[in-house]
Order: C-alpha cells, then structure tokens, then sequence
C-alpha cells in the first residue's frame, strides 16, 4: 500500500494514458495520438494527484468516490468544451469513471501519513 | 430402627447433596454442574454480596492425594490472571472436610450452545478470543490438557471464559525444585492436612521434583494431575495422540494446539453438519496442520493457529494452504470485488466506444 | 452377643461389604453376611410383599430363607460387581427363588436361629403400611433400600454420639431433621427446651449433619458390592441433583 498522494498519481497516470490510447479507435484523431495521449495523462496525473491529497485529508469512501467522480467529471468537461469542443459524452463518462476508480483506489488502498509514519 | 417418611428421606437426600458450608462465608444456593472430582455449586458470599461459584471436592473422593490436587488446581488458576480464565477468589476446607476453591459464577452458555446460531465468520472471530488466554497460560508454563467447547463458557456479554484446569499441566522450569516444593508445602497448609499425611504426601511431591525425567515416576512435581507415565486424561476425540497414548513427558503447548485445531474443526462445520468444501479448503487446511499426528508438523504455538485463523478471515494467504493460480486470483479477486468491478465495468465501458463510435 | 453391623464392629475393608463374604475366612464371612442381611432385610420383606403379593407370614418365612440360601448356598458367589448393582442382583435372586418355590410348591419354614440379625417383622409391617407405594414394585425395593439406608446411617450415627458423649446433638438432628415438615420446631425453641445458645443450637446441628453425612456413606460400603458401585451410589445421592 502506498501513500494516497502517489497511489493517486500512478493510477490517475496509467488510467490516462490508458484513455488516450484508446483515441486509436477513432480513425480520424490517430494522427494526433501522441498529444492525445499525453494530455490525457497529464489530466489523469491532475486528477490523481486532486483526488489523493483530498483522500489525504478525509478519510471516507463515500466522500471519497463523490469527489473523485466529480474531479474526473470536471477535468473531462473542460478538455470536451475547451480541447475538443466536441464528444462530451465519450469524454466524460470515461473520465468521470476514472475519478471515481482513483477516488475508490486512494481511499482503500492508500496508507495514512500517520501510519507510514508509523 | 426409627422409620423415616418418605418426605423426610427425601429432605435427607437434599441435605446430603447441599454442602455443608456452616462456619463459611458462603450460603449455598443451588448445584451447577458434576465434574471429575467434584461437584460445583452456585453459592452467595455473604461478606460481598455476589454470587459465586464453588467447586468442592466429592464427599467420596476425600483422599489426601485428590485434595492436593483440587487445591494445587486453584493455586495454579489464582496464579492465571487473565479476562479470559476464571478467576479463582479464595480455597480453603469445608466443615466437613472436603477441600473447596471458590470461583467466578459465570453465567453464559457453553461454546457449543453458544455457536449454534452463529454464521462461521462470527464463529471464527470467537475462536480467536479463545486462543488469547490459552496463549497467556502457555506463556506462565501452564497446560490445559482438556479443552474442549463445553469447558470454554461465552458470557452474557461475548466474553469468553476458560473453565476446568483440573486436568491442566505446569511445565518445568529452572527454578524446579525450590518452586516445587514450596508449591506443595504450601498446598499442605492450605488443606491442613495431619502431620502424617502432609508428610507423607509431601514426600510424593519431593520426590517426584527430584526425579523429573525419571520415566514411570511422578511427572516431575508441577503437574496437577501428578500423572504417572501411561496415564490417560482429557476427552476423546479432542485429546492429542500423545495424550490418548500417555506419553505425558510429550506434552507441551501444542497439545493444546490439537484439541484447539479439534474445536476449531467443530466450529468450520456448517450448522447443517455438512461442511462447505469448496469454501473451506484453507480453514480445513489450518485443521489439518492443528490436529497433525506429529506434534513437530502442527503449529508451535496457539498464536501462529490464532493468527492464520486472522489470515483466513482477512482473505489472506494462510501458511497451511498452498494455493493454485486459480484460486490465488479468486481470492485476490474475492478480495478487491469493488475495484475488479470497477476496472471491468470501465472497460467495458470502453469496449462500447470502441464497438459503437459515435459519428 | 450378635455383631452391630451399624457400628464400628465389623472392619470393613475398602473394597465391599460383598469381598468380605466372599473371603476365606467363615467369621469374616458371616459377619459380612449379617451386615447384608441387617441392611437388605427390609427391602426384602417389603418387595416380597407387594411384588408377590404374598401374606405376611409366608414373606416372613421367605425372607428368612432368602438369607439363609445367601449364606448356606453361596448366592454371593455368582455376583459379578462389573455387570450391575448388589441390590439388582438380589433382587433377581429373590425373585428367581420365589418363583421355584412356587413351582416346586416347596418353602421351609427357616428358624431365626439360622439367622444372626434380628427380623422384626411387626415393625417392617407398620412401616409397609405407612409408606407410599406407588410405581412398581422394583422402583419401590429401590426406594426402600435409600429409605433402610438412611435409617441405618442414622442408627450409626445414635451409636457414635452416645459413645463420643454428644447426645444432645444426636438428639437435636433427630428432632429437627427427621421431624415433621409441619412439626419441626424453630430453633429458638430447640434452644430454650435444651437451655443452649442459639448459636449452641446450630452449631450442634452442623456437627451433627456432618457426622450424618459420614455415616450415610460408611453405611452405603455396606450396601454396596464394589468401589465403583460405592461411588456411583455416592455420587448419585450426595453429589448431583436428584433424579
């Protein structure tokens, strides 16, 4: 188990570029694959970093899946209104999924700071 | 001869079996239960008011020997504290003669009453509260040699008790003798026993703490049940094979890892009797280690059972049980139901973007 | 002068009362049997008389016999402690002598001289009269072998405090603890009519219930064929609830 802040950022991080590579399936974007990607990742990371530091300060699963649902949300809308302006539904949705998974995951499977200190 | 009506023999007959507890602290109430040696009976202690229970010595049973070791029962429970063993509270002889120790009443069910209603995970967690004060009895060199579920009693408010150490073994230690003997003249005093037969007895004791690894002898002095070599004592179908065989020189804490391994078998049986195979391969696994013929093949101590039974229930590996892939991902998966979800339903989700684009 | 099988007399060994008359010794021998017949006579007469619904002199003349055989024919002799109780085990014999008896049409009439312990019979016959009999005749042997058990440990115990000089305590057990329900007196009332202390009074009766106790179970050796039967028995009545 690692600290939530870290576990947030890897698995924001693999989530993101995991969503950027499925952008292959949509033909007419496969030429931008590598900024698709990467700003997908870089997304994920700002979600996973948001999401471990609020796991951080409250410890609660439910909390702690309602804001990484809405973390992920939120990132995802803005990429769709301001990055794409388009495909807000293939983007939200996947990135409201990938909040809410970071959310879970830093909640159950972070280490308090107190208990690495520990 | 006076002729005696019937209600008169009848009164007679209860007299007989209500103790004769004048002179004592104690007024008797009603019998509780009929042990090996004794009888125990619900007594009130009139100097502080509470119920107690009382466990004396059989009117026939009033030999020297018998009453030594009730009493050396009660000095090593008083020497046992712990919330998990009945407290012993005072020990001393009848007005009649016979030998008592006054105890904790406890009022709860035995261990097999108790669980029959319980799930298996409740009966588990109960399991792991038994192990604790056997764990501290093995750490003060104490045996208990006759656990079995109807001498664990479960209060009424969860608390688990261990009951009967009139069978229960003091291992030897370094400090043997001097430990030895002031245990049995204290034992003596304590039952005020006649000059002749406290020699006598004493003797017995002396020299069985001067032999300790005479075979055939007394096992060396400490142990209660002064068990001569090929003496037979516990219950069956709980007693180690060391114990069914009389080899009490053998026997050491992981007899008691047996009959623990035998009552946690008793508990993992599903309350239709027939056990759940497919689930419980690990926890039979963790039987089978307890309860090995070998006691070099069982766990060494009640705490590494306690704590794999800890790793059963936390969906942990467990030493006893080597996993195949299949049924290490089950578990791992069993484990993380939420997030194997969540992963799959995120892929899935992603699959029907990738099947159904919108255009 | 007979043996009093009731008192110290007879120095029985730890075994049973049944080794004893079963050894090679004939004095040995007969003083077991009279401690035998001295404790079973009564239920023997009783059962005889409701089981078989005999008239009181043929139960006489039965019972009589009956221990006669059990000295003369060696009964004893084919009891095995290991397969049941002494008192089971006469029982049968009464009965299996009974029944040959009356198929054989054939009863002697036996003297009391062949008999050491004395057999009074009037008083068995008041006692039959005045004792309940219900359930059948062997739960009713069963209940006048307790009955004969208590009343014998009762008669050791007279013997002991009257040799011990403490016949006052004797005295203050039988009034109080074999008295009456309705008619036992309080012990303030037992203390004024014996001029003692009231905790004289309780005191006395603690010693006394306590000598009791050691007599029921010195009498049941006698009654008793084996030490495991001795301490089943003991068990039974002094050391678990009542059936």
């Amino acid at each position: 188990m690692s600290n939530k802040i870290v576990l947030g950022l890897v698995l924001g991080g693999i989530l993101g570029i995991l969503d950027g590579l499925t952008a292959w399936f949509t033909p007419e974007v496969r030429k931008d694959m590598m900024s698709i990607v990467f700003s997908s990742m870089l997304k994920g990371l700002l979600a996973g970093v948001l999401i471990g530091v609020f796991a951080r300060k409250v410890n609660s699963l439910t909390l702690g899946i309602v804001f990484g649902l809405s973390v992920g949300l939120l990132l995802a809308f803005l990429v769709a209104r301001f990055a794409v302006h388009d495909h807000y539904f293939a983007i939200m949705l996947p990135g409201a999924m990938v909040g809410l998974i970071v959310g879970y995951a830093t909640q159950k499977y972070g280490v308090s700071s107190q208990l690495q200190r520990a | 001869m006076k002729f005696l009506p019937d209600q008169v023999v009848a009164r007679l007959q209860t007299e007989m079996q209500t103790p004769d507890l004048s002179g004592t602290r104690y007024r008797p109430l009603k019998f509780l239960a009929h042990g090996g040696m004794g009888t125990v009976w619900l007594v009130q202690d009139s100097i502080l008011n509470r119920l107690v229970a009382l466990k004396i010595l059989a009117a026939e049973n009033s030999s020297a020997n018998l009453a030594a070791r009730l009493m050396q029962e009660a000095v090593v429970l008083a020497g046992l504290e712990h919330p998990g063993i009945v407290p012993v509270h005072d020990a001393g002889t009848l007005p009649d003669g016979r030998t008592f120790y006054c105890m904790k009443y406890v009022e709860g069910q035995t261990l097999d009453q108790y669980v029959s209603q319980l799930a298996l995970r409740q009966r588990l967690l109960l399991f792991q509260r038994i192990a604790e004060p056997l764990a501290f009895a093995h750490s003060r060199g104490i045996i208990h040699r006759d656990l079995k579920p109807t001498n664990i009693m479960v209060g009424a408010f969860g608390e688990v008790l261990i009951m009967d150490w009139g069978l229960a073994k003091v291992m030897g230690t370094t400090g043997l003798s001097s430990e030895g003997k002031e245990v049995s003249g204290h034992v003596m005093g304590a039952i005020g026993l006649s000059s002749i037969a406290k020699h006598a007895s004493r003797h017995e004791f002396t020299r069985a703490v001067q032999d300790p690894l005479k075979s055939g002898a007394l096992v060396p002095e400490n142990t209660l049940a002064t068990t001569a070599h090929g003496t037979i004592l516990g219950t069956p179908g709980y007693m180690a094979p060391e114990q069914e065989r009389g080899d009490v020189t053998l026997i050491d804490q992981r007899t008691d890892v047996f009959a623990l391994g035998s009552i946690l078998h008793y508990l993992s049986r599903e309350q239709s009797g027939v056990p759940n195979q497919r689930a419980s391969r690990p926890l039979q696994a963790i039987c089978n280690k307890s309860m090995a013929w070998e006691m070099s093949a069982r766990y060494p101590s009640v705490q590494e059972l306690a704590t794999n039974v800890g790793k059963y229930l936390d969906d942990m590996p467990v030493s006893a049980y080597r996993e195949n892939i299949f049924e290490r991902t089950a578990r791992l998966v069993s484990r993380n139901r939420v997030a194997v979800v969540l992963v799959l339903a995120y892929l899935f989700m992603r699959l029907l973007f990738i099947l159904f684009p919108r255009r | 002068m007979p043996p009093n099988p009731q008192g110290d007399a007879f120095p029985l060994t730890r075994h049973s009362v049944v080794a004893a008359a079963q050894g090679p010794d004939p004095a040995d021998r007969i003083r077991a049997m009279d401690a035998i017949t001295s404790s079973y006579w009564r239920p023997v007469y009783k059962y005889v008389r409701l089981r078989w619904r005999v008239e009181r002199e043929d139960a006489e003349d039965f019972t009589q016999e009956f221990f006669f055989r059990l000295l003369e024919k060696d009964f004893l002799s084919s009891y095995d402690p290991a397969k049941g109780k002494l008192r089971t085990f006469l029982r049968t014999c009464i009965d299996r002598l009974f029944m040959n008896q009356a198929r054989d049409a054939h009863r002697q009439k036996r003297g009391e001289a062949a008999i050491h312990v004395s057999l009074d019979f009037e008083e068995a016959e008041q006692e039959l009269a005045a004792s309940m009999q219900t359930g059948s005749a062997e739960d009713y042997f069963e209940k006048e072998w307790v009955r004969t058990l208590f009343a014998l440990a009762v008669e050791r115990l007279r013997t002991q405090c009257l040799a011990a000089g403490k016949a006052t305590q004797c005295t203050l057990f039988e009034r109080y603890d074999l008295g009456d329900e309705d008619a036992r007196p309080p012990y303030a009332a037992l203390a004024e009519e014996f001029h003692l202390a009231l905790t004289d009074v309780t005191n006395y009766l603690a010693f006394a219930r306590r000598e009791f106790r050691r007599c029921v179970l010195a009498q049941l050796r006698d009654m008793t064929g084996s030490n495991e039967e001795f301490h089943r028995e003991a068990k039974s009545l002094l050391g678990v609830e009542p059936k």
